[in-house]
């Protein structure tokens, strides 16, 4: 038995929870669900398991995601998924490693406290935090030390952040509590409200994988939906055309899009000359909605390129920061301060 | 008494530079500090993390893999 704690980062999603393990790269990446017996508040599952059963549960079990806007709704059940997640990964009362986890850089102090807490209370010997746009930036191989502009759009399943970096620290910063569970939503309630079917949070993300963009795209297909018919209760089948997912997700787009160009415009005039030869930089699970990038380009005339690692780019940063970390310890939140 | 009273001076002397030289140690130099950081956020410190996830590098070890993504 390994008795040497590995150095952890975790990127704590509001969607996925993906762990980074020091010298070994990623060693998980799993759903940030957990699956709970609701009279007793035993663990059921965590992870894809507990996600495949989010919507299809008797009445007993319970799965719930714990994180919301990047922020923890439930400390106790958050502090035992972190804690299970590090137990996949070896982490015991004998080894405890100093863990760096990501958060939207947007959240308050006592959300800080809380996540710190969590991972302290969860195993781990040390608790740090990272801003995620920054370390998405790392992830995403961004030249962030040099003194260019680069920015990186970061659209999670909570939060969307937008931020300038230049010479490892942030310039500027955007940042909303809407993210890709907000199209999720959307599309939820456009359907019960137009179509009078009701969809669970599954079929829904299922319709704007299949279908959901934020402007035109070639090839558009149609997609039937299957829910429960409100005035019957009955099953039934409906009809979606991209055209009325984009009007339904309308809203959470345009909000996205506008805190983008709110960070352009903070942004010094020095750096912003460099977007327009070095473009943009778009990670997260959100920014894989067909026609974002183009969407994003069009109404700020800044090139927007997508990420190779879109989904693991703030892990792959955070990791970064732990494999360098006396170097880098100057980065953790509350360091600059 | 003259060889005490030296003796303690001595002491006192080097228990101050000892403290002295320990709180120098102790405060981080602005100039290094940054520059480890810069150093440690180069292309060329970063090639290695980001390496583990490009999927062309052929993989050295299954444990090191990504089960699960």
């Amino acid at each position: 038995m390994v008795l040497m704690a590995r150095d952890l980062a975790i990127d704590l999603g509001t969607a996925n929870t993906l762990v980074y393990m020091k010298g070994r790269g990623i060693v998980l990446n799993e759903p940030s669900v957990i699956a709970l017996n609701r009279q007793t508040g035993e663990v059921l599952a965590t992870g894809r398991e507990a996600w495949q059963m989010i919507g299809r549960t008797p009445g007993y079990i319970v799965a719930v995601r714990p994180l919301r806007g990047g922020a923890i709704t439930d400390f106790e059940i958050t502090e035992r998924m972190i804690r299970l997640l590090l137990q996949r990964v070896g982490v015991s009362r004998f080894t405890r490693p100093k863990v760096v986890i990501c958060v939207p850089s947007a959240i308050t102090e006592v959300e800080r406290r809380a996540v710190t807490d969590a991972a302290r209370r969860a195993g781990a010997a040390d608790a740090n935090l990272i801003e995620q746009p920054m370390a998405a930036a790392i992830g995403a191989d961004l030249p962030i030390d040099e003194p260019v502009g680069n920015m990186v759009i970061d659209i999670g399943g909570g939060t969307s952040e937008t931020a300038v970096i230049s010479l490892g620290g942030i310039v500027a910063l955007e940042a909303v509590r809407v993210g890709s569970f907000d199209i999720d939503a959307a599309i939820q309630n456009y359907v019960r409200r137009e179509h009078g079917i009701a969809i669970g949070e599954r079929t829904a993300e299922e319709i704007k994988v299949a279908i959901g963009s934020a402007d035109p795209t070639p090839d558009e297909n149609q997609a039937e939906v299957r829910g429960r018919d409100l005035m019957t209760g009955l099953p039934k089948t409906v009809v979606l055309t991209p055209e009325e997912v984009r009007f339904a997700i309308e809203d959470v787009v345009s909000s996205m899009v506008a805190s983008v160009i709110r960070c352009l415009s903070k942004a010094p005039p020095e750096l912003s000359q460099d977007f327009l030869v070095r473009g943009m930089y778009l990670v997260g699970g959100g920014g894989l909605l067909r026609g974002l990038a183009e969407r994003i380009e069009r109404e700020t005339q800044v090139p927007v390129r997508r990420s190779n690692v879109p989904l693991e780019a703030v892990v792959l940063g955070a990791g970064h920061v732990i494999e360098h970390y006396e170097a880098l310890k100057g980065m953790f939140m509350g360091a600059r301060r | 008494m003259a060889a005490v009273l030296i003796g303690v001076l001595i002491v006192a002397v080097l228990a101050g530079g000892v403290l002295m030289w320990t709180r120098s140690r102790r405060r981080p130099d602005g100039v290094d500090s940054f520059r480890r950081q810069i150093d440690a956020l180069s292309a060329d410190s970063r090639r290695p993390t980001i390496d583990r996830m490009n999927p062309t590098e052929p993989p050295s070890d299954d444990e090191d893999g990504t089960h699960g993504t």
